[in-house]
């Protein structure tokens, strides 16, 4: 018997984006990140 | 143009095997992306100081344009070894974690009012222009599915909207890596033609933010192209990219509907459901960001801190811009392509000029 094999999700390049920038925006808020110079 | 594709394919992080793997094969790529993009920030400030402490008047050229040439440099003589290529394509991944970011120096009124203005000038130069590129591929013969794909590409948002639309209406790979590979060689003549048309015309940093995020294609290069202006006009410019890159779905909806009706493409089932997977979900996150600030959820230094983070952000995206552009293989793509999107987007940026011209004098940008 053939297992019907259903396509794994996977997350787009946005999802990662979007959490990166949002980690990072809070840590930023929680001040556990340094402050950020340019 | 492998790594122009490549880069905007979904990073395969997700899949729980070999995920330390995946991360180190990128680190060598984001490593150089870093270095790149440091040395252009480290030019610049040399340059500054050192003519500062000597009495030289000399122009400032930003970190961008040094980025994207030392990036052009490398991958135009020595080329991009393969070992550093995964890293350089995460260029797109920076970009984006860095538009989200940005939201925060935007309040959400700012975006309503300018974003408004964006779409308005953005729904009346699609229609123009779309119209001119099916108009100029029938002038130069080009396959009408290639035009289809230099018409979303040069209307829209580059190669994103190109890969986007490729599966939708059944197009050949080749015809895709045309226009990828024609809308990329333009993309790269804007960074250094956009902002010296804008210093001689004196546009405003508004005006001209708005213009190179409604007339230049790919989101790293508008980016890019209003950040070599001033840092007010690049943020304005990702705010009018991310207005027309919000578009993409329904246009590329409609040539789906399109091609699937003269029976060349596969019919659409759910339209909702084909527009949210075409949604490019980074705009939300740029939206929740600034909804967070307009609600005053973070203190002043923290917006700085921000910011900031945006900035290095965008440093390895510019870093990589340069590093993924080959003259050599756009050169192979033959001329006729290259033709029809240069044309096309003469006539994009003149439209996109006059709308936003006629903007600032009507709707005091």
């Amino acid at each position: 018997m053939t297992e019907s094999k259903t396509p794994r999700r996977r997350f787009s390049l946005d999802a990662y984006a979007v959490t990166l920038a949002l980690v990072l925006a809070l840590l930023v808020r929680l001040n556990i990140l340094p402050t950020v110079k340019w | 143009m492998a790594t122009a594709a490549n880069s905007s394919q979904p990073l395969s992080l997700a899949e729980p095997t070999g995920l330390g793997r995946r991360l180190v094969a990128l680190l060598p790529g984001v490593l150089l992306l870093a270095a790149v993009g440091y040395a252009g920030k480290f030019i610049e400030q040399t340059i500054a100081v050192y003519t500062k402490s000597h009495h030289i008047t000399f122009p400032n050229i930003e970190y961008v344009l040094w980025a994207i040439v030392i990036g052009l440099l490398i991958s135009n003589t020595v080329g991009v070894p393969r070992t550093f290529q995964p890293g350089v394509a995460t260029y797109e991944f920076w970009l984006k974690a860095g538009i989200v970011l940005l939201g925060s120096r935007f309040l959400l009124g700012d975006i309503l009012h300018l974003g408004g203005i964006s779409l308005l000038l953005v729904a009346v130069a699609l229609t123009l222009s779309l119209a001119f590129m099916h108009l100029l591929g029938r002038i130069f013969k080009l396959k009408p599915k290639l035009t289809s794909l230099l018409a979303v590409g040069s209307s829209i948002c580059g190669v994103s909207a190109i890969i986007a639309a490729k599966p939708a209406i059944d197009a050949d790979d080749e015809d895709a890596s045309y226009a990828i590979a024609a809308i990329l060689a333009l993309g790269a003549l804007s960074l250094f033609t956009f902002p010296l048309i804008g210093h001689s015309l004196h546009l405003s940093d508004k005006a001209y933010g708005l213009w190179a995020g409604l007339a230049v294609d790919n989101t790293a290069e508008a980016t890019a192209a209003g950040a070599l202006y001033s840092d007010a006009a690049g943020k304005v410019a990702v705010l009018a990219k991310t207005t027309r890159n919000a578009l993409i779905g329904f246009v590329v909806l409609a040539y789906a509907i399109y091609w699937s009706s003269r029976g060349q493409a596969q019919a659409v089932g759910h339209k909702a459901e084909f527009l949210w997977k075409k949604f490019p979900k980074f705009v939300l996150g740029f939206l929740f960001i600034s909804l967070l600030a307009t609600l005053g959820y973070f203190t002043r230094p923290q917006l700085t801190s921000l910011a900031n983070l945006s900035r290095w952000a965008f440093l390895l995206t510019f870093a990589g811009v340069g590093l993924r552009t080959s003259f050599r293989e756009l050169g192979k793509q033959g001329w006729r392509p290259l033709a029809v999107g240069a044309i096309g987007e003469v006539f994009i940026a003149l439209v996109t000029l006059g709308l936003v011209f006629g903007a600032d004098r009507l709707l005091h940008l």
